[in-house]
């Protein structure tokens, strides 16, 4: 884990509201694996005051840079959009669990919501790259084509690709849980999701009735990143203390079995 | 002068700190978690996280949400209970060879006195901070801190269970800090640290709902150092007994008005989430700055701005 200053040196729009923001650090471009996160610091003023976390989209070690897929939501990921090519940022990362690469036999499918494709980019990335050759099936949803940041990046590694919107300007038409079912018919080793939380609460069930394993990249508010606050929880089906999980270093990345799906409805946390 | 020179050491309630630089309760976890990005070795000295006698699990999420320039929080002392702390944390935070405050929590004056009466058992505590001031509790917590007789009760209990230093931290969360002071001081603690956050809340208008799950929560960070230097002012004015102060510091300017304010020692909290370098920078700072302003000690500044002298 490391803590500095980087540069952003390169800035692109990919979407009616997603950037796509490459910063210079070797370190983070060496390290980071897929799933992992960094925790950014926007402002060096006090307002907004806490860092807001991105996951890592993708790491070019050679040039030592990596990029993250930021999708504007509130007044952090604003400023960032606006910033500068050449303008400082305080990093920490890379932050967090990764995503288990050796999952088991089977054909791998991706399932990504809107901005949660980075990380599944990272992923198919790494596992296109990897000696164990997977077959790659991957499912991107989003609610228009305009919103299908970076699907390029994805159909690129994987050895399927399906687009699916809900108005159906690209691709299929409607959610893409809708089209998850065909997929574990054909059989799956296992599933990789990010997304919305009621995207992933359904690819969770779906996967358990069909007995597949399935990770998910989970989101929560955060403070530290680091594990101290215990701020950024999400809660499992374990009861006493385990209940409550840190997303920053028990996750991001969790085992769809574990979490409880029943208590994130309740609208604990971001989307 | 130089920096190097500065004598920054403060004497706590007996307790040599060779900075007067703490990192806050709650917000450094254990220290390992920091341990990657900070010299720890290198602090004043350490809380921990509140402890209870049994294991907590802690609040449902969301336990925090930003507002400006501070943060709301509602952890809801989720911790893994006294005997694991022991086992499993007490021996790395050892480590670092800085002193370890325990940070203690109780539903009722006999959970202190337990703990108190366990944890004065262990080696490498140098001190016992009992936080009568939680305000994400539904029992103990602030309770006790928001009620003089109480307070009094409860640091005399503890007082008479163990021999270890005690600082009791006290609620922002009333009308007379004073007051609650004197009680403290009345029990026999030791020294008093303040403030502990305010209690805020924050209404999520898109789902019509409090934002924390909680519904309340604790709120930190620069916002709140005004409250706070004003606090330990009108503390240092009520009590001749050695303060930690806390709420919002930044930087070694902020730490300052604490000290000047009648702080012995402060705190960092929320700023280590923002910065974890920020420890750091303000030990380093407070040398700069009492070396161009020519302060040999920086025990000479405690309490400064009070003396008419200053003005
Ligand atoms: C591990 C992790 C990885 C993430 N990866 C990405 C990514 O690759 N790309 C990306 O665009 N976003 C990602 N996010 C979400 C991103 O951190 C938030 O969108 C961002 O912090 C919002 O900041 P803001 O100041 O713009 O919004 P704010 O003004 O703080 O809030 C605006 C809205 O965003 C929501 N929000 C605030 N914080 C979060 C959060 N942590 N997660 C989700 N929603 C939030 C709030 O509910 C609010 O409605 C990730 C979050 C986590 C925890
Ligand atoms: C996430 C979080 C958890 C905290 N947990 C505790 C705790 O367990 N016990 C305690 O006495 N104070 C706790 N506090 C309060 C801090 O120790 C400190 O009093 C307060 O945050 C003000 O300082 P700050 O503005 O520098 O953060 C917590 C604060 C935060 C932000
Ligand atoms: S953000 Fe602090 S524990 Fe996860």
């Amino acid at each position: 884990m490391h803590a500095q200053t980087v540069r952003l040196i390169h800035l692109k729009q990919v979407g009616p509201d997603c950037h796509l923001l490459k910063f210079d650090c070797p370190e983070v471009a060496n390290q980071a694996r897929p799933g992992q996160f960094v925790h950014l610091r926007v402002t060096a003023g006090c307002d907004p005051l806490l860092r807001r976390p991105f996951s890592v989209m993708r790491t070019n070690p050679a040039e030592g840079s990596f990029e993250v897929l930021v999708r504007v939501v509130g007044r952090g990921t604003e400023m960032l959009a606006q910033s500068q090519p050449g303008s400082e940022f305080h990093v920490l990362g890379p932050l967090g669990n990764p995503f288990e690469l050796s999952g088991p036999e089977g054909d791998v499918v991706l399932v990504a919501g809107g901005v949660g494709v980075a990380p599944l980019i990272f992923l198919a990335t790494a596992l296109h790259e990897s000696e164990r050759h997977r077959y790659v099936r991957a499912l991107f949803g989003a609610g228009t084509e305009d919103d299908l940041c970076c699907w390029l990046e994805l159909s690129g590694v994987c050895d399927e690709f399906t687009a699916v919107t809900e108005d159906g300007s690209a691709g299929e038409t409607g959610l893409v849980t809708d089209f998850l079912p065909e997929q574990l018919d054909r059989g799956a080793g296992c599933v990789y999701a990010c997304g919305p939380r009621a995207m992933l609460a359904e690819v969770a069930r779906q996967c358990q009735a069909a007995a597949v394993p399935c990770f998910v990249s989970l989101e929560q508010w955060m403070g530290c990143g680091v594990g101290a606050c215990l701020g950024c929880v999400i809660p499992t089906r374990a009861s006493g203390v385990g209940r409550y999980q840190r997303v920053c270093k028990d996750g991001p990345v969790f085992d769809a079995a574990v979490i409880d799906w029943e208590a994130m409805r309740g609208g604990c946390g971001p989307g | 002068m130089a920096a190097g020179r500065v004598d920054l050491s403060v004497d706590l309630a007996g307790l040599r700190l060779v900075n007067p630089v703490l990192v806050a309760s709650g917000t450094f976890g254990y220290g390992t978690e920091y341990a990657d990005l900070v010299d720890v070795s290198k602090l004043g000295g350490i809380i921990t996280k509140g402890i209870t006698l049994q294991p907590r699990e802690g609040n449902p999420p969301p336990r925090i949400c930003e507002t400006p320039a501070g943060m709301l929080n509602a952890i809801g002392l989720q911790n893994p209970g006294v005997e694991v702390f022991i086992c499993d944390k007490l021996p790395a935070l050892r480590e670092f060879g800085i002193p370890v405050i325990v940070n203690i929590a109780g539903e009722t004056a006999d959970d202190y006195v337990a703990l108190a009466a366990r944890l004065s058992e262990c080696e490498a505590i140098a001190a016992l901070e009992l936080n009568l001031s939680c305000p994400n509790v539904k029992q103990g917590g602030m309770h006790f801190g928001i009620d003089c007789a109480l307070t009094r009760t409860v640091v005399g209990a503890v007082r008479e269970a163990t021999r270890l230093p005690l600082i009791t931290k006290l609620s922002p969360n009333v009308t007379d800090i004073a007051a609650l002071a004197r009680a403290a001081r009345d029990g026999g603690t030791d020294a008093l640290s303040l403030i502990n956050t305010l209690l805020g809340m924050n209404v999520d208008i898109r789902r019509r709902q409090p934002t924390l799950a909680n519904v309340t929560g604790g709120l930190s960070g620069p916002a709140i150092r005004p409250v706070a230097v004003r606090m330990v002012w009108d503390v240092a004015d009520a009590v001749d007994l050695p303060i930690v102060g806390m709420g919002g510091i930044m930087s070694a300017a902020d730490a300052l008005q604490f000290i000047m304010a009648g702080a012995t020692a402060v705190a960092v909290g929320t700023a280590n989430f923002v910065d974890p370098g920020v420890t750091g920078r303000i030990i380093k700072d407070l040398a700069v700055f009492c070396e161009e302003h020519g302060v040999a000690r920086i025990a000479d500044l405690i309490g400064a701005a009070h003396s008419e002298e200053s003005r």
